[in-house]
Formats: structure tokens, sequence, C-alpha cells
């Protein structure tokens, strides 16, 4: 068995599996690399494309390198009704980065995702992990500066 | 295997019970149109041109993939499935490259044909029109993305006819395309001169090498929008 795919998994090794496979990698390796995902079309036995075309659908799995906090602002429209846009212009100049891309230090990666099933909290934006809701400008400026 | 009638626009029909609502329509000699639909491949039901209205159904059913029923009362045509296909081919038209009297395919476009068919006349909505460079890397087949309308038709005929799965559906929304390995543009390594995707596609997303000239290979220039 290859060297990645030997490492990433204790799953069957079934195309049913593979987003499974494919978040498992995720949270291993930080992201999905194109070795990665060549290894992992070999092993489940479908063709690379069709790696690509999971990897890249899913909000949650990153084919590029991120950050030590990957925030994560819902783009849906519960969360665009009550001012999103705000939000994400206020992170976007907190921390001095475009949605899509990650801080040059490395510790912030910014997104915008669909849905996060925190719309009783609108608007809400995930750390990591963490969903934090309800968000104004100035909670958000606390909560970045715990960031590690 | 049992026969099963139905009625189809008034006609009294019957059909087996294997079959879909656009087969025994096909087999009757009433023609519905489909972007997506091939008998060769399975029906996925993706471009929903194939819509028709089923009495006692909620929705419109897409007929390439609903089986029939007994005394099912079809309608292929009516006021309602009429109109939902304008719309349906009015926003495939209203992100679609708009550049039909360049386009090889000209009249030979199914999608054209079909907005021909519905008396379009001109897009009423106005959509971000995404544009891909063609690709012209392989000497087997041109890809203009910029054409593709996500009928998914090469994917399915690549995997089940050529058997070769060189295609998949990646990115997500707007952004969805067809991609092949890491969304790089095809090669000779993955593929070879079958030319099955090339007769399946219903538009000019995917053609044949008579090479493209640079003139035809920048930003469509738009002049009406």
């Amino acid at each position: 068995m290859s060297r990645i795919s030997g490492r990433i998994s204790t799953q069957s090794k079934d195309q049913n599996n593979l987003l499974v496979l494919l978040e498992e990698a995720q949270s291993k390796f930080g992201c999905l690399s194109q070795e990665i995902m060549s290894e992992l079309a070999k092993s489940v036995g479908v063709s690379i494309s069709e790696v690509y075309g999971a990897a890249t659908f899913y909000a949650f799995l990153s084919t590029k390198p991120q950050g030590r906090n990957v925030i994560r602002i819902c783009k849906s429209l519960p969360c665009f009704l009550k001012n999103s846009e705000l939000i994400i212009e206020s992170v976007g100049r907190e921390i001095g980065i475009q949605p899509g891309e990650t801080t040059p230090d490395g510790k912030f990666t910014f997104q915008l995702t669909n849905c996060i099933g925190a719309c009783d909290k609108a608007p809400a934006m995930m750390i990591n992990n963490e969903v934090y809701g309800d968000l104004t400008s100035k909670k958000i400026m606390a909560i970045l500066k715990a960031c590690k | 295997m049992k026969n099963i009638a139905i009625t189809i626009n008034g006609l009294q029909l019957t059909g087996r019970e294997d079959m879909t609502i656009f087969e025994v329509a096909q087999a009757n000699g009433i023609n519905i149109p489909t972007l997506c639909y091939k008998s060769e491949l399975p029906p996925i039901g993706a471009c929903r041109i194939c819509v028709v209205e089923v009495e006692g159904s909620r929705t419109l059913v897409g007929s390439c993939h609903t089986p029939i029923a007994e005394g099912m009362v079809v309608h292929t045509h009516s006021p309602k499935v009429l109109a939902t296909r304008k719309v349906i081919i009015e926003l495939l038209l209203a992100s679609h490259c708009g550049t039909c009297f360049m386009c090889s395919k000209a009249n030979m476009c199914e999608l054209r044909s079909i907005a021909a068919d519905l008396d379009m006349g001109l897009p009423q909505v106005p959509t971000r029109r995404l544009y891909y460079p063609v690709e012209d890397v392989s000497p087997y087949v041109i890809r203009d993305l910029s054409k593709c309308i996500l009928c998914r038709r090469c994917v399915r005929a690549c995997r089940e006819i050529a058997k070769q799965n060189v295609f998949a559906v990646a990115y997500r929304g707007f952004e969805s395309k067809i991609v092949v390995d890491f969304d790089q543009p095809i090669d000779t390594d993955v593929c070879r001169d079958c030319d099955v995707c090339i007769s399946f596609c219903p538009t000019g997303a995917l053609s044949r090498p008579s090479k493209v000239t640079d003139e035809k290979k920048g930003r469509p220039l738009i002049i009406c929008d």
C-alpha cells in the first residue's frame, strides 16, 4: 500500500467512502494536496477528476494550505438578511485579507461558506470548530484578538 | 414484462413497465425536448428541459427519469410546461457566452435549436457570464467551457461508453465546471482520440480541432448587453 493512503485511513477503500476519506486526510494533513488526492483516487479506484470534484465542492475541504485559524463566514440568505456583509467586511479589515486568502504569517485563513446551521444566531461564523453567533463588529474584534 | 396503459396529450398509449414517460412518448412520435438525455446513457434529469405535467402530481416531473404508471395522464406541451421550459432555456442562455454567430456548432447546437423552437427571442435575464479560455492543447478535442451547459453528457459518455472517466464536475454553484484531473486542460496523457464525448456534446463546448485561430481565442466581444 502506498505511503499516504497507508497512513490515512482505517476506512474501507470504497468509493462510497470517498468523502470520509477526504475529511480524514484533510484533518491529518491540513489540506488536500494533489499528491494526496492522486493517492486517494488510486486506492479508491476513481479518477483524479472525481476526487478533485468532491474536494472542491465542499466548503470544509481545502485543496490549498490553510492558516492555523480558519475563519468561515456564512454567505447564505438568513445571515445575509442579518447583515453578514458588514461582518465579512469587518473581519477582512481586522486581519487585512479578503475571503479566499490566508495571512502571510499563516495565522488566519478567511473563507465564505454555505449555511453552517446557525441561522438562529445569524449572522454567524466559525473559527476552526467553534461557532460564534449574533456577531457585531465589536464582538469580532474581541474574538479575533483571542485567537493564537 | 407487463404492459402499462397511459395517456399522453389525450392519446391512449401503452408501454412496458420499465419504460419512462420520455421513452413512451418518443416511441409514439411525441417529441419532448431535452439537453441531457441520450438513450445510450443512464438518465440523470440534470437539464430539466424534458419536464412534463402529470395529472395529480404537485410539481412538473422530469420525463426522462420518471417511470410510467398505470393510468398516468401526461401533458408534454401544456402552457405550464412550455412556460417552465422557456424559463430554463432563458437561464441557460443568460449564462451562455452568446457568441452563436462565431460558434462552429452554429445551427447544429441543441440549445439554440430548442431556444428557436420555443421562440425565445433575446435573453431577458442579465446574468454574469463566465468566461473560460478555449483549451486546444489536445490534438483530438477542443474544449470551450464558456459554451458548456453542465448537462454532464460528456462525463457519462466517457464513463459509460469510453470507460475512461476523464471528466468530473468540480466546484459549486455558479463556479461549477467540468474538469479534467486537477482542473487542467485536456491533453494526450489523459485522453486519446475516441471522440465519444464530442459526439454527445449538445453545444459547441466540445469540438474536433480544426485549429482555432488566435482571433477566435480572445474574450467574446458582446456589443449589446
